[in-house]
């Protein structure tokens, strides 16, 4: 078969604007990464190099053992360009880890049994309920960040992990609610309405026939709820003060806010800081895409 | 209005009324109790924090000032300028976002080999925290030593390192750029969701009568997503006014005030200048402005489901 001029430099021109995207998207990653396998004296040679020409595992090293590259002793001048603080991005993760995963389990626990309530059973105010929870999700965060530092503060809980797992679960749940209750409207009744037969009670319809129906949503609404926690900067940033419960974004802005750090430690922190949620993204790209499309198809 | 059911006719219609309520209630009521202490209570606490002053350095003096916070965040040498700044970055990067996202799904939507890989890496940028994406932007952009400025050099493009992040409108295209590719993907997704509802059979009848993929574009595709375009529309519109992340690791709202959105003197007002009372009355306006954007997107997406 012939290939006509005109379909051929339509898909020249459609595969070239799909490589500039791929280098658009891809780009900040694959050059974070390389940076960080790279001794400070070679980032900050001019032009850098894409590829390291003399790949390192220093900067790694360095962050989790305490072990000062050798790059930055053979080189006198950069010698101050090191910083103690980027060895606080394997705590804040850690602390990042906890509260996501918190957040995770809190929004499964709360927001199943409400989104069933929504979406299958009759009561009195529902809708009223309905629209209130989705309806405080409207509220720009930083109209509130004052107002939860003095609700954390009166509480005690300043500084500490349990206040950003109460924070960020308000802030998820109404998402979960929603998303959830989109997801079980739109499952087929009959299997419920035997088990009402059978003198299932609500909680064991639940439990037995429409949560194994709705996994895929559940894996997606977790997704969703752990990211946004372990994302969340601004409320992380009002009520935390110590590396007892800073998240990483903070510590990671804190660490960049340095002017006397080195760029390979940043490079370092953002790769470790973006592992878990580019891990997520990209095996559970299926469940991520249905979820997010589901919310704008689903009425 | 028919009169209330009593219980017995309540039963008679749904033996399992009380059951049913009872347990629906249970169910919601932990979500709720968290909404209402984080949504409800710092709601009302903003509101009547706003009506005083309340300023850090003077901690013991806490007067009734009634609206003089507002008057002092409207009257104040960065409130206009500002807002023209956020105006600005709001329509420009809400343009940038969804002619992204449409080119990105079109593209995914077409059975080009190339694209199983932007499958791949398009939720990247939307997943990963934003100020490791504002961070990761600063130091390409970065005026010493950084990768575009080299890459752009080794080219031959530019004879000197360009300061991207210190020339006011550089920095604001910038900060657009790194929004766009921190909020397309989202975008990119929806749309695709809006294109896959497409019946095919349009576009078989299109070819028939010969329309070219312009045409196709403008006649078919674009009047069949303008709900989908919408609800984007307004969502990227929410995301771009309340932007701050961004502006807080990439640029600090500078050089000068030039990429200071609203969002980034309210923090201002409370961490540099100290200031709650005016912090949250600014933040109240950046409120209502928004809200008054998500009431503009329930009518249009009221009149669009009267349409459909």
């Amino acid at each position: 078969m012939k290939i006509k001029p005109r379909a051929l430099t339509r898909s020249i021109f459609l595969n070239l604007l799909v490589l500039i995207l791929i280098v658009y998207i891809a780009g900040p990653f694959i050059w974070v990464i390389s940076a960080s396998f790279q001794g400070e004296n070679e980032l900050l040679k001019k032009p850098p190099s894409i590829i390291p020409k003399n790949p390192t595992t220093d900067n790694y090293r360095y962050v989790f053992t305490g072990q000062v590259p050798t790059s930055y002793e053979v080189t006198g001048q950069l010698r101050s360009r090191i910083s103690q603080e980027a060895r606080l991005i394997a705590p804040a993760l850690k602390n990042s880890f906890i509260i996501a995963i918190s957040v995770l389990l809190i929004n499964l626990l709360f927001a199943t049994p409400a989104a069933y309530a929504f979406a299958r059973l009759r009561w009195k105010f529902r809708n009223g309920f309905y629209n209130f929870i989705l309806g405080s999700r409207l509220m720009p965060a930083m109209a509130i960040a004052i107002p939860y530092y003095v609700i954390i503060q009166s509480l005690k809980l300043m500084n500490t992990h349990l206040s950003l797992i109460l924070v960020h679960s308000a802030l998820t749940i109404p998402f979960s609610i929603w998303f959830l209750t989109l997801y079980i409207t739109n499952i087929p009744r009959d299997m419920e309405e035997a088990g009402l037969v059978d003198g299932c009670n609500y909680f064991q319809l639940l439990k037995n026939i429409v949560v194994p129906m709705i996994l895929p949503g559940l894996v997606a609404a977790s997704a969703f709820a752990f990211m946004t926690s372990y994302n969340e900067f601004l409320f992380a940033r009002f009520l935390t003060t110590s590396i007892a419960s800073q998240t990483g974004p903070v510590i990671i802005s804190s660490i960049s806010g340095n002017p006397d750090v080195s760029y390979s430690l940043i490079s370092v922190c953002l790769t470790l800081g973006m592992i878990p949620p580019v891990i997520l993204a990209i095996t559970m790209r299926k469940w991520l895409t249905e979820g997010l499309s589901s919310t704008i198809t689903f009425r | 209005m028919s009169a209330p059911l009593t219980i017995k006719e309540k039963l008679r219609r749904n033996p399992n009324w009380f059951t049913e309520g009872l347990y629906a209630y249970a169910s919601v009521l932990p979500a709720l109790l968290v909404i209402i202490l984080f949504t409800i209570y710092p709601i009302f606490y903003a509101v009547r924090i706003s009506f005083y002053q309340n300023i850090l350095t003077k901690p013991n003096s806490h007067p009734f000032v009634g609206l003089k916070n507002f008057h002092d965040v409207i009257t104040s040498y960065y409130f206009k300028n500002s807002l023209i700044n956020t105006g600005i970055y709001t329509i420009a990067s809400v343009t940038g976002v969804i002619i992204f996202g449409l080119i990105v799904a079109l593209l995914l939507n077409t059975k080009i080999r190339s694209v199983n890989a932007l499958k791949i890496i398009i939720l990247l940028p939307w997943a990963i925290p934003a100020v490791v994406a504002g961070l990761m932007w600063k130091w390409i952009l970065n005026s010493d030593f950084g990768i575009l400025n080299g890459i752009l050099y080794s080219l031959g493009a530019i004879e000197s390192y360009i300061p991207f992040l210190a020339n006011p409108i550089l920095a604001k295209l910038s900060l657009i750029m790194a929004h766009i590719w921190k909020e397309g993907p989202l975008a990119a997704i929806f749309i695709l969701a809006g294109l896959q509802l497409i019946p095919n059979e349009f576009y078989e009848a299109a070819k028939i009568d010969g329309g070219g993929d312009l045409l196709v574009f403008r006649f078919i595709t674009l009047p069949l997503l303008r709900p989908i375009l919408l609800v984007v529309l307004v969502y990227e519109t929410m995301t771009a006014i309340l932007t701050f992340d961004l502006v807080y690791v990439m640029t600090g709202g500078g050089p000068g005030d030039s990429t200071a959105l609203i969002s980034w003197f309210a923090y201002a007002e409370i961490y540099k200048f100290l200031n709650l009372g005016t912090g949250i009355a600014l933040s109240i306006i950046i409120a209502l402005i928004t809200l008054i954007l998500i009431i503009l997107y329930m009518r249009a997406l009221k009149t669009e489901d009267a349409i459909s």
